[in-house]
């Protein structure tokens, strides 16, 4: 077995990668600068298979007689830089950031990043499949290492655990009907329609869509990492990579599955509307560092389903100019969000690790003005993910909305209509994102009191961050070459050759702009910050020049003394509004409990009590109403089955022989 | 004629929780305190005061007058949770066109209790009228609270009158009663065109105001002073009231009327205004009589009483004062009572004028002064009830006490915001028409 | 006539009410008979008795200062008339101090704002008023003086106002808030004194726990002297910080 250079590289990283595990029992810096060096490996490679056209790493005989083996095609090559993109920024952070004595951490985060490595990298279902349940594992392992009360880390990581394996069990099932389908487990192409691709279809919507964290399964995302504590190298890790190994899965099933019918670009494009709003109406009434954030990629992934689902639709409908632009949407935005994500979680830890505390409330501005570059990195995630120009996620905004904007282009109405809410949805999601954006810069940045920060982060954590973060505006200003550079990765999906959708306006020069459609809208990235600087140039000269003096005073209070602690608005009542207003949606209720020691005078009663304005998720419901009933059938089945009497077990085993005697005499 | 009257009861025999019976004043030095009883619509004078509790409205009155600097109106809610917050709404708003703070603990869109912060504007004004003679103390008494000062001028001057046992002209009585009525017009007028600004109703606010400038333009013209300041003292201003000027009056207090009758109906029929004040603050019967609430506040939850009715004196012994009441309580009843009175109002300075007294020269007889020396003055000024209490000696003032108002119904609004919307926080403080100034004396 | 069915029909029967104030001189039903300053009758001195009966001591016997002057008409009895000019706002204190014989000193101190005199946003203060000032001063928004046809708008933030207006006695309690309030105001900025009780403590001058004099709070740029001032005098000394106000008139002594 010979291996390409370009092979060579891909080898090593996962090797390299996986190789963390063993090293970081050791010493947990040497697993984590391996996760660091495997990343790089994994970048170059991925740029490589960009670049050039697939590369072929080991490979070897499996199980059911296949070769199969490590490579990278178009589409892993895309899923992979991105993945690998984060795990540069995540492992430089850890390095800093895991200072603790147990290494179980380092062990279980390097153990996810290989399987999500090899997972994608894979040629055939069957390494796909070992790898998803070795990611589920490890990551499960991840989030046990959490600080709190141990009782809701358990069930936090459990619920995970538990969205995980049915993960596991949809995944397995599509790849299933698709082995059948074709006949082989290596990831090949089956065009067949009929009932068998709808079933792979659905299950694999499912399955990877559980991973993903979209509506209704949304719970598997928040609920681990808003209540475990998980640490934030993990967080990031969990948000940005697993919803991205996620993503691989749909996104390969989807194009090995052929074109496809309207109603499945319809039912993805439905799901992925839901998702959005609903992420974004809890991101907004959050008040959790890292919950926020998680509600936040639950939105961008609805996104990246949308866009999907429009490209779907108008490949059904025959238009491929549509086509090929929801599909640049859908790939440019996975890529925006995994980045900016990543940093936002990583300022989270940031802000954990100066302050202490997770709470938005109680952070205040607590790391304000430590390090130049966190603040940066934090300003530049919260806006790419408020989608805010000239950073990727306006971008990847824009052209998920101008390819809502055409689904009048869909011929039967119902598609139209469908179209015509998400649109909606995503429109009233982007405001709502900007509510839960600004929260968490205003309140954990720039408040004004006097910083109650700790500790100081150390230059790596900061570092990390912004260089995250430069990524996500480079990604932004120089969209239309990314565009460019992601044809590949299009065309591989599609599987026909596809064009990035640059063109020219006026006087920008040719290639600078994106179009969305000819004619409909157009859009150049790189102009907004030339644009943006001229502005800011003039408007600093002007003051700079002018000679009006500065003069600084407290902020006004209506004549009252300012910044009084307890007499500042929290970030709790910034958000009270929206929660009053969709009470429906989030079953707003309030709850009073009296205080002790209460006293009561003549007319009023003083009694001290106190107020609390809860919000709750109806899905957790359904979901804790699930398992109640299928705790009430294991019981009842332990209770009706196994009732430990000897007699009645002798009889099982006496019933079962018969039947299976039975059964081979007849089939026999 | 007999003047203003109360039943004087010893201390031993009154059962002040019987029935529906509030306190109405306590002496400071504990001499005697004053009693209303909604049931039976009389006043009881308390003799000696009956002791009440640290906590009680008369403690709390008491304290009033004793206080410095910034000190809360009335009892505070700890309330607290997780994201509450407090708002400190004040001293200098535009809101509020006076000097007061209002903390309210919120968790955002809600108030959850709010706690009204006085003495801003506290000028010590009843203390340094010890040892002037009464018509100088009477100058500053105008200038307790500016916009009631034809109310706090006639209580101040019948407890004085009575203190000394001064016979007084009829026609002065007239003249304080058509001063207090046209001031009760203006006042409940601004009142409502607050209510118009806050509810966005522009041209309301404008016709409402230039209504009220009508008002004080009349009085300027009567008086001589917009404000009425010095008119009703010895040595005022020139007045314009002899009979020919009253002849050309009615007229011009009938325009004026049937302006306010076109106005109020506009405003009846616009949606907004009302939505506004519909069940905001909405307050219970027992909870005002309770706290010792007054004027339009009391009479908007169902109690009847007006002291130009429950305790007249002349002029309105002989007039017929209407007594506009509602039920609900909440600040569209308290806006609906004032509405009436403003045309009770009309109608009363119309019969004022009908009855001038032929011989306004004629004196007479002030009431029964309740220690030697000391006499109490009661007067329905535009928010409510005022007391004064004066002890006089070799025509100089020794002490003086009230209770405004303003004091009996700030803590009923503090503790009816409780569970308010920030946004009808304006409403609220309007429809009470509450003045810093009389509480900050 | 029946009553208007309409906001719009009842606003055009009333017409328009608004002051032709400062373009035309202040027209009688518009200041009554208080709203003038003092001055002896006929002969040019204030006597003994007069200036006995001041409850203020605002008569001297060769002059009277405006700035203490609290409209109370004691002075009456004594021979003294309401008949001084309607503008009294000064912009300096010593000019409130007006002798009863000679002409009025003319306004040489230069207008503090002239630059925004189409444009002039007022934040109004009430440290310790009794409520009259206050309403003469927002009396200033209804339609029989409006004063938005002058540029003048009132504003509820220091940070978007020109003049600081004060009506009142200044308060011990206050201090600390008025302070706050100047200090926000970006420069340029002005203060207003509205009302007697500002300039010299009003009726309460000399009483514990008050401040006579909001001059020594902070630097007062113009004063209003009158128990309260009517609306359109407040206007005049608005006007007079941006150098539109109309001429004092001069009136025979």
């Amino acid at each position: 077995m010979s291996l390409t250079p370009d092979g060579a590289v891909l080898s090593a990283a996962v090797v390299v990668l996986l190789a963390g595990a063993p090293l970081a029992l050791v010493r947990r810096r040497a697993g984590y600068l391996a996760t660091f060096v495997g990343a790089g490996l994994l970048v170059v490679a991925s740029i490589l298979a960009l670049a050039s056209g697939p590369v072929v790493g080991l490979s070897w005989v499996g199980p059911f007689g296949d070769p199969e083996g490590l490579r990278l095609d178009a589409l892993s090559a895309f899923f992979a830089l991105a993945a690998s993109l984060v795990w540069l920024g995540t492992s430089a952070y850890s390095l800093a950031y895991d200072l603790g004595p147990d290494p179980t951490l380092a062990v279980c985060y390097a153990l996810t990043l290989g399987a999500i490595a090899v997972l994608i990298a894979a040629s055939s279902w069957v390494l796909f499949l070992i790898a998803w349940e070795a990611m589920t594992l490890a990551s499960y392992g991840m989030i046990l290492q959490a600080v709190g009360r141990p009782d809701k880390i358990f069930s936090a990581s459990f619920v995970f655990l538990a969205f995980g394996e049915a993960s596991s069990l949809f995944a397995l099932v599509a790849v299933a009907g698709l082995a059948v389908g074709t006949g082989t487990f290596l990831e090949t192409p089956y065009a067949a329609t009929g009932l068998l691709s709808t079933m792979i279809f659905a299950t694999a919507l499912i399955g990877f869509g559980l991973k993903m964290g979209v509506a209704p399964f949304h719970m598997s995302e928040w609920l681990p990492i808003a209540h475990s504590s998980a640490p934030s190298n993990a967080s990031a890790v969990l948000s940005a990579t697993l919803t991205l190994a996620g993503a691989y899965g749909l996104f390969r099933v989807l194009a090995l599955l052929g074109p496809a019918p309207l109603w499945w670009g319809a039912v993805v494009l439905g799901i992925g509307a839901v998702s959005v709003l609903l992420g974004a109406l809890f991101a907004s009434v959050s008040e959790h560092t890292k919950g926020l954030p998680a509600y936040s990629t639950i939105e961008n992934n609805g996104l990246i389903l949308v866009a999907l689902g429009v490209a779907l639709m108008a490949g059904a409908e025959g238009l491929p100019e549509l086509y090929a632009f929801a599909l640049f949407a859908a790939f440019y935005q996975a890529i925006a969000h995994a980045l900016a994500k990543t940093a936002l979680f990583l300022t989270a830890g940031y802000v954990e690790h100066t302050t202490g505390t997770f709470d938005l409330g109680a952070v205040q501005g607590g790391f304000k003005g430590r390090d130049r570059a966190a603040f940066a990195g934090t300003v530049a995630a919260t806006l790419s993910l408020a989608a805010a120009p000239p950073l990727a996620g306006f971008v990847s905004e824009w052209m998920i909305l101008e390819s809502l904007f055409q689904s009048y282009r869909f011929s039967p109405e119902w598609a139209q209509f469908v179209g015509l809410l998400a649109g909606a949805a995503v429109a009233l999601a982007a405001g709502l994102i900007v509510v839960a954006m600004v929260k968490y810069l205003g309140f954990s940045l720039l408040w004004n009191p006097a910083a109650r920060a700790e500790r100081d982060g150390s230059r790596l954590l900061g570092g990390s961050i912004a260089a995250v973060a430069a990524v996500v505006l480079g990604l932004g200003v120089a969209a239309p070459w990314i565009l460019r550079a992601l044809a590949p990765v299009v065309s591989g999906f599609a599987g026909t050759p596809i064009a990035a959708p640059v063109g020219s306006l006026l006087s920008v020069p040719s290639g600078w702009s994106i179009l969305s459609g000819s004619p409909f809208g157009i859009l150049s990235p790189p102009v907004v910050p030339i644009a943006l600087a001229i502005g800011a140039a003039v408007a600093w000269g002007y003051l700079r020049l002018g000679r009006a003096p500065t003069r600084r005073v407290a902020p006004w209070m209506s004549g009252t003394p300012a910044g009084r602690p307890g007499e500042t608005y929290t970030s709790f009542g910034y958000s009270t509004g929206l929660r009053i207003m969709m009470g429906s949606v989030l079953r707003t209720r309030e709850v009073r409990a009296q205080t002790p020691d209460g006293t009561t005078a003549q007319f009023a009663t003083t009694i001290p009590y106190s107020v609390d304005l809860e919000v709750l998720d109806v899905f957790k419901l359904f979901y804790d109403e699930l398992v109640r009933l299928g705790r009430a059938i294991s019981d009842g089945l332990k209770a009706g089955l196994m009732p430990g009497r000897l007699g009645q077990y002798l009889a099982y085993i006496l019933v079962v022989t018969l039947a299976v005697v039975i059964v081979t005499a007849w089939v026999g | 004629m007999k003047r203003a009257t109360w039943t004087p009861v010893d201390a031993a025999r009154f059962d002040p929780g019987h029935g529906e019976r509030a306190l109405a004043y306590a002496a400071p030095d504990g001499a005697f305190s004053l009693y209303n009883d909604y049931r039976s619509g009389s006043s009881f004078l308390v003799r000696p005061a009956i002791a009440e509790g640290p906590e009680s409205l008369a403690a709390r009155w008491r304290t009033a007058d004793l206080a410095d600097g910034p000190r809360p109106l009335g009892p505070t809610d700890g309330v607290e949770g997780y994201g509450v917050f407090t708002f400190p709404y004040g001293p200098i708003t535009l809101g509020v066109p006076e000097s007061g703070r209002f903390d309210l603990r919120t968790y955002g869109e809600r108030i959850l209790s709010a706690s009204v912060v006085g003495g801003f504007k506290r000028r010590r004004i009843l203390a340094g009228l010890a040892g002037l003679p009464v018509d100088e103390a009477g100058l500053r008494v105008e200038r307790i609270a500016g916009n009631f000062a034809a109310a706090h001028v006639s209580a101040f001057l019948a407890a004085a009158e009575s203190a000394r046992g001064d016979p007084v002209p009829i026609g002065e009585l007239w003249v304080r009663a058509v001063a207090q009525e046209i001031q009760r017009a203006y006042n409940h007028l601004h009142v409502i065109a607050r209510i118009a600004e806050a509810a966005a109703q522009n041209v309301g606010l404008a016709q409402a105001h230039a209504l009220a400038e009508e008002l004080l333009r009349l009085q300027g013209r009567l008086f001589g002073h917009r404000w009425a300041f010095g008119a009703l003292l010895h040595g005022g201003p020139p007045r314009r009231l002899d009979r020919d000027d009253r002849r050309q009056l009615p007229a011009r207090l009938s325009t004026l009327s049937a302006r306010f009758e076109e106005l109020w109906s506009l405003f009846l029929g616009s949606r907004t205004f009302i939505d506004r004040i519909q069940d905001t603050v909405a307050l219970s019967r027992e909870r005002v009589v309770a706290a010792g609430g007054v004027g339009p506040t009391l009479r908007a939850c169902g109690v009847p009483w007006d002291d130009r009715l429950r305790v007249p004196s002349v002029p309105y012994t002989d007039l017929f004062v209407d007594l506009p009441q509602e039920s609900g309580g909440d600040a569209l009843a308290r806006v609906l009572v004032r509405a009436d009175e403003v045309r009770s109002s009309f109608s009363l300075l119309e019969q004022l004028l009908d009855r001038w007294p032929k011989r306004p020269g004629e004196s007479l007889a002030p009431d029964e002064p309740i220690a030697p020396g000391r006499g109490l003055g009661r007067v329905e000024a535009p928010s409510g009830d005022l007391v004064y209490d004066v002890t006089v000696a070799d025509d100089r003032i020794v002490r003086v006490g009230a209770r405004t108002p303003a004091e009996a119904n700030f803590p009923i609004f503090g503790e009816g915001l409780r569970d308010a919307v920030f946004t009808d926080f304006h409403f609220a403080f309007e429809s009470f028409g509450l003045v810093f100034a009389e509480v900050d004396r | 006539m029946s009553p208007a069915s309409s906001w719009l029909e009842a606003a055009a029967r009333r017409g328009i009410l608004t002051s032709r104030y400062p373009a035309r001189p202040a027209a009688q039903e518009e200041i009554p008979l208080t709203g003038r300053p003092p001055r002896p009758v006929g002969g040019s001195v204030g006597t003994p008795e007069a200036v006995a009966a001041c409850p203020v001591g605002a008569l001297a016997a060769d002059g009277i200062d405006e700035g203490r002057c609290i409209r109370c008409a004691r002075c009456l009895a004594t021979g003294f008339e309401f008949r001084g000019p309607v503008e009294t706002a000064r912009l300096r204190r010593d000019d409130l101090v007006v002798p009863y014989a000679a002409p009025a000193r003319p306004e040489d101190a230069a207008a503090p704002l002239v630059g925004l005199k189409r444009s002039l946003h007022i934040f109004l203060v009430d440290v310790g008023s009794c409520n009259a000032c206050n309403l003469e001063v927002l009396a200033l928004a209804n339609p029989f003086y409006d004063a938005t046809r002058l540029g003048l708008f009132f504003t509820n933030s220091p940070r978007h106002a020109d003049v600081l207006l004060v009506v009142g006695v200044p308060t011990e309690a206050m201090v600390d808030p008025l302070r706050r309030a100047y200090e926000a105001m970006p420069s340029p900025k002005a203060v207003l004194a509205v009302g007697v009780c500002p300039i010299s403590g009003g009726v309460f001058r000399g009483s514990a726990g008050l401040r006579s004099a909001l001059s020594d709070v902070l630097p007062v740029d113009a004063f209003v002297p009158g128990c309260p001032p009517t609306p359109l005098q407040v206007l005049d000394g608005l006007l007079k910080l941006v150098g539109r106000s109309r001429p004092r008139e001069a009136v025979p002594t």
